[in-house]
C-alpha cells in the first residue's frame, strides 16, 4: 500500500516537473524570438574599429572631461557644462565627506550613508540613475514625491516614543512649543533675505527651509516635497547633519543663556503614569488635531498610530515591525530617494549655501527660544524648571534630551535631567508636526 | 514682486506660533483632565497595593515557617 502511494506521488511530481519545464521553455522561446526580432530592427553591423571608438566615447572618463551636449538632467532639463563635468566631481567629493562624517564621526550614519550613496549614484554620467527610469528615480517617485516614506518613518518613531515623561509633567510641553520659534523666526529671516534681494526664495521655499528649525528629519522631508521639491536634497542634508551636530551646536547656546544657579535646579521626581493614561493619550492628541488643525493629521495621525499600537500592548508583532523592519526598510529607501536629489545640477547652486546657513540659524534660534521659555515659566509660582531641558524642545529625539542631561551633569553630578527633558522633547515632535500643518494649510 | 514678503513672513510667524501654543495649551489642559479622571475613576495603584500586601503576607508566612522550623530543630538538638 505504502509503495503504491509513493509511486503515485513520484509520478505526479515527475509530471508536474515536466509540465513546468515545458512551460518555461516555451516562454523562453517566445521571449528570445521577441528579442531577436527587436534586435533585427535596430542593430546595424559596424566595422570593429568604429565599435571601439563608439565604446570609448561612452566611458565615464570622456563623459566627465568632454560632456555630451545633449545630455539632460534627471528632471529633463538642459545642464550647464560645469554641472556635467566638474560639478559631478565636486559632488562625489562631497559625498566622500559625508561618508567620512557618517562613519568616522558617527553623524546620523543610519540616514547619512544611504543619502550619500544615493548622491554618489545620482552623479554618474550617462547612466541617468536618478532619472525617471533609473532606480533612484523610481524610488523617489514611489515614496518621496507622494510623501509616503516620511509618514511611514513617523509611524516607526511613534512606536519608539514613550509619552510617560510628558504625561507626568504636561506643562513642559510649552517648551516644545517655544522651540518651534526656530521655524517661524527663520521664515521671517529667509523672506527678509529674499526681500532685500540677496536670494530669490519664494514664500514656499522659505517655509520649506525654515522647517529645518523643527529639527525633525521626516517632517522636513514631508514639507520640502510638498512645498519645494527642488530644494529637497539640500534641506534633507542640512536637517540631518544639524540633527547629528546637536551635541556641538546646543551646549554653547544653553550655557550662554543660563546662570550657574539655574543650571543646578533640581526638578521634582516624575509621578507614575498609568497604562490607561498612556493608551488614551495618542487618541486624545489625534482628536485635538482633528478639531484644531486637520492639515497636521497626516503626520500626527501616523505618529499616534505607531504609539497606540505600542501602548495597546496586544500587538507586539506589529509594534516590533514598526520599530525595526519597517522603519529600517523605509530608511534605506528614504535615504536613497533623498540622495537622488544630490545631483550636481540641483545641489551645486547658490541657494544651497543659504539653506545651510539658514538651517543652522533655525536650529540655534529654536534652542534659545526653548531655554528662554523655561526661564520665563520660572517667573511663575509652582515647581521650578531647569532651563537646560528647554533646549530639548527642538525635536531631535532623543539626542537633544541627552544633551540636556549631559550639560546638567557637568554642573551637578547628581542631577539627572534625562527623563525631564524627554517631556519637551516629544512635545517638540508634536509641535513641529503642528507647525508643519500650519504651513501646509497656509499654502492651500 | 510687489507684495511685501517680510510682512507675509511676520504674519505666518504669529499665526504659526499662535497655533502651536494654542494646540499645546489645550493639550496640557485635556491631558490634566484625562489624568484626573483616570486617577479618580480607574485607579491603578490600588491593585498594585493589594499584590504588594499579598506578597508581604506570603513573606511573613515563610518567615514564620522558617522560625518554627528553626525552633523545633533547636529543641530536637
Amino acid at each position: 500500500m505504502k509503495n503504491i502511494v509513493i509511486k503515485l506521488l513520484a509520478s505526479m511530481m515527475l509530471f508536474a516537473f515536466a509540465f513546468s519545464t515545458n512551460a518555461v521553455a516555451s516562454e523562453h522561446e517566445q521571449s528570445s524570438l521577441k528579442a531577436s526580432a527587436h534586435q533585427e530592427e535596430t542593430y546595424q553591423p559596424k566595422p570593429f574599429g568604429e565599435m571601439i571608438v563608439g565604446f570609448l566615447k561612452d566611458t565615464g572618463v570622456v563623459a566627465f572631461v568632454n560632456p555630451d551636449p545633449n545630455e539632460l538632467s534627471s528632471t529633463g532639463e538642459k545642464m550647464s557644462d560645469f554641472h556635467k563635468g566638474w560639478g559631478r566631481i565636486i559632488m562625489i567629493l562631497i559625498v566622500f565627506l559625508l561618508f567620512y562624517l557618517g562613519i568616522a564621526k558617527g553623524f546620523e550614519p543610519l540616514l547619512l550613508l544611504p543619502i550619500a550613496f544615493g548622491g554618489l549614484l545620482a552623479n554618474i554620467p550617462i547612466a541617468n540613475i536618478a532619472g525617471p527610469h533609473g532606480f533612484l528615480g523610481v524610488i523617489y517617485n514611489m515614496g518621496l514625491a507622494n510623501e509616503m516614506f516620511p509618514i511611514i518613518i513617523f509611524m516607526g518613531v511613534g512606536a519608539m516614543t514613550d509619552f510617560g515623561p510628558l504625561l507626568s509633567n504636561p506643562k513642559t510641553a510649552l517648551l516644545g512649543g517655544a522651540a518651534q520659534f526656530g521655524i517661524f523666526g527663520t521664515l521671517v529671516g529667509a523672506v527678509a533675505l529674499a526681500h532685500y534681494g540677496f536670494v530669490d526664495f519664494t514664500l514656499q521655499q522659505a517655509s520649506a527651509i525654515s522647517i529645518i528649525g523643527g529639527a525633525d528629519g521626516p517632517t522636513s522631508i514631508f514639507i520640502a516635497t510638498k512645498l519645494a521639491p527642488e530644494l529637497l536634497g539640500a534641506i534633507a542634508v542640512a536637517s540631518y547633519s544639524y540633527m547629528a551636530m546637536v551635541p556641538i551646536i546646543q551646549p554653547p547656546i544653553m550655557r550662554a543663556l543660563t546662570t550657574e544657579k539655574e543650571r543646578k535646579i533640581k526638578m521634582t521626581t516624575l509621578r507614575h503614569v498609568s497604562r490607561l493614561e498612556k493608551l488614551v493619550f495618542p487618541i486624545l492628541v489625534l482628536m485635538l488635531a482633528i478639531l484644531v488643525l486637520p492639515e497636521s493629521t497626516p503626520l500626527i495621525g501616523a505618529f499616534m498610530f505607531g504609539n497606540f499600537l505600542k501602548e495597546s500592548g496586544v500587538v507586539e508583532r506589529l509594534n516590533d515591525t514598526l520599530q525595526n523592519s519597517l522603519i529600517n526598510i523605509t530608511t534605506i529607501f528614504l535615504g536613497l530617494g533623498v540622495g537622488s536629489k544630490l545631483a550636481a545640477d540641483q545641489f551645486l547652486v547658490p541657494n544651497t549655501m543659504f539653506i545651510m546657513v539658514l538651517g543652522i540659524i533655525a536650529f540655534s534660534v529654536g534652542t534659545a527660544a526653548g531655554v528662554l521659555m523655561a526661564k520665563f515659566m520660572n517667573l511663575f509660582p509652582g515647581h521650578k524648571i531647569n532651563p537646560l531641558i528647554g533646549s530639548a524642545g527642538v525635536s531631535a529625539v532623543p539626542m537633544a534630551a541627552r544633551v540636556s542631561n549631559k550639560v546638567g551633569m557637568e554642573y551637578d553630578r547628581t542631577n539627572m535631567l534625562l527623563m525631564h527633558a524627554m517631556g519637551p522633547n516629544v512635545a517638540g515632535v508634536i509641535g513641529s508636526a503642528v507647525a508643519a500643518g500650519v504651513l501646509i494649510s497656509l499654502f492651500q | 514682486m510687489e507684495t511685501n514678503l517680510v510682512m507675509e513672513g511676520v504674519k505666518f510667524m504669529f499665526l504659526g506660533m499662535g497655533t502651536v501654543f494654542a494646540f499645546l495649551i489645550i493639550m496640557i489642559f485635556t491631558v490634566n483632565l484625562m489624568s484626573f479622571i483616570i486617577h479618580k475613576f480607574f485607579p491603578e495603584p490600588s491593585a498594585v497595593n493589594e499584590t504588594v500586601s499579598d506578597s508581604t503576607q506570603q513573606d511573613n508566612k515563610k518567615i514564620i515557617a522558617a522560625i518554627t522550623a528553626a525552633i523545633t530543630y533547636h529543641r530536637q538538638g
